[in-house]
């Protein structure tokens, strides 16, 4: 359904010079990993937190208040160094499974992370069930680590 | 000076023709496997060695005293660390020869050589006084530069990990 689509960005000529030039897609590819360690790191250091683990001597709400705009530049970082990756590759990423993987897990972990995730870490610590806090990073981290980033290093393995 | 590299070259080649690492380098499915959880154990160390860095730069992670970052981020520090290093060894232990001749993978190994020394001189000097600044919205000047090398060095560390299967100036 979305192949004309896909063919129209592989074709456009921001997309050829973008693939004609030897080192800004690879440059694109490092400053993307880059913005990745600062996401996880964002991330992690909330989900390690609801988790029960990490910076335990902390309120959750501290420190996810404290992370947040950290992520959101991390996103942010992501999506603008992950469009030109698109872009170039637009029909191989087209014909990949895991793409698809994740694109349909990416707008899921999105919602969740800015909807139950966020509830769950500024609610008041005594009347989150410690189970409900755990479950809440586990989920997180299942969701992006495993549903965003690990298939997207698939994308390339596998093509 | 080439005298210099014969053994490290030896050593490399010798590993080459070894018939595990032949296996590794030609199974698509384990060689995958370990790219793709020497990635992750990158979110582990980088991410979290980032945010104790924001802290240490005075712009992220303030409501924290930075003591506690370094205390409770640090064994997870170490894990991304430990997981990095064995998924990135068995990585090199599968294909030696494509990295001993590999520009961007020697720039990596010296810039972690420059990070350890970074991360190991800020704990005996600037973090020695760490009971004065633990809370200060202004970090001293050596815990700032000490933040401020550490994201530059593991970002260089990262980008030239990146850029290995570029291999522009490879001469064989």
């Amino acid at each position: 359904m979305l192949e004309p689509y896909f063919q129209w960005m592989n074709d456009l000529a921001v997309s050829k010079a973008i693939g004609e030039s030897i080192w800004i897609y690879p440059l694109v590819q490092a400053i993307h990993l880059l913005f990745l360690a600062l996401f996880a790191g964002s991330l992690l250091i909330v989900d390690l937190r609801l988790m029960g683990w990490g910076m335990r001597e902390q309120p959750v709400a501290k420190v996810a208040r404290d992370a947040r705009p950290w992520m959101i530049l991390g996103f942010l970082g992501l999506v603008v160094t992950g469009m030109p990756q698109l872009m170039q590759n637009a029909m191989r990423e087209y014909f990949s499974d895991f793409f698809w993987i994740k694109m349909y897990v990416l707008p899921v972990a999105l919602i969740y992370t800015f909807t139950i995730r966020h509830r769950v870490a500024m609610a008041d610590e005594s009347r989150v069930a410690p189970a409900m806090s755990k479950l809440t990073g586990l989920a997180s981290i299942l969701l992006w680590i495993g549903g965003v980033a690990i298939p997207s290093r698939l994308i390339g393995l596998f093509t | 000076m080439a005298d210099l590299f014969t053994p490290l070259h030896d050593l490399f080649f010798y590993v080459s023709e070894l018939s595990s690492s032949i296996e590794l380098r030609e199974s698509q499915y384990v060689w995958s496997l370990f790219e793709v959880a020497h990635v992750v154990s990158m979110c582990l160390f980088a991410g979290l060695i980032i945010m104790m860095d924001l802290r240490l730069l005075g712009i992220g992670n303030m409501q924290s005293p930075f003591s506690q970052l370094q205390k409770r981020l640090f064994p997870w520090q170490m894990l991304g660390m430990a997981l990095s290093a064995i998924t990135g060894s068995v990585l090199v232990f599968g294909d030696p020869m494509r990295f001993y001749a590999n520009i961007f993978f020697w720039l990596k190994m010296l810039m972690m050589v420059i990070a350890g020394v970074n991360a190991m001189a800020f704990h005996y000097i600037a973090y020695f006084s760490v009971d004065s600044w633990d809370n200060a919205r202004v970090p001293p000047l050596g815990a700032k530069l000490a933040g401020a090398l550490g994201v530059a060095l593991w970002g260089f560390v990262i980008i030239a990990g990146r850029l290995i299967p570029y291999n522009w100036f490879q001469n064989n």
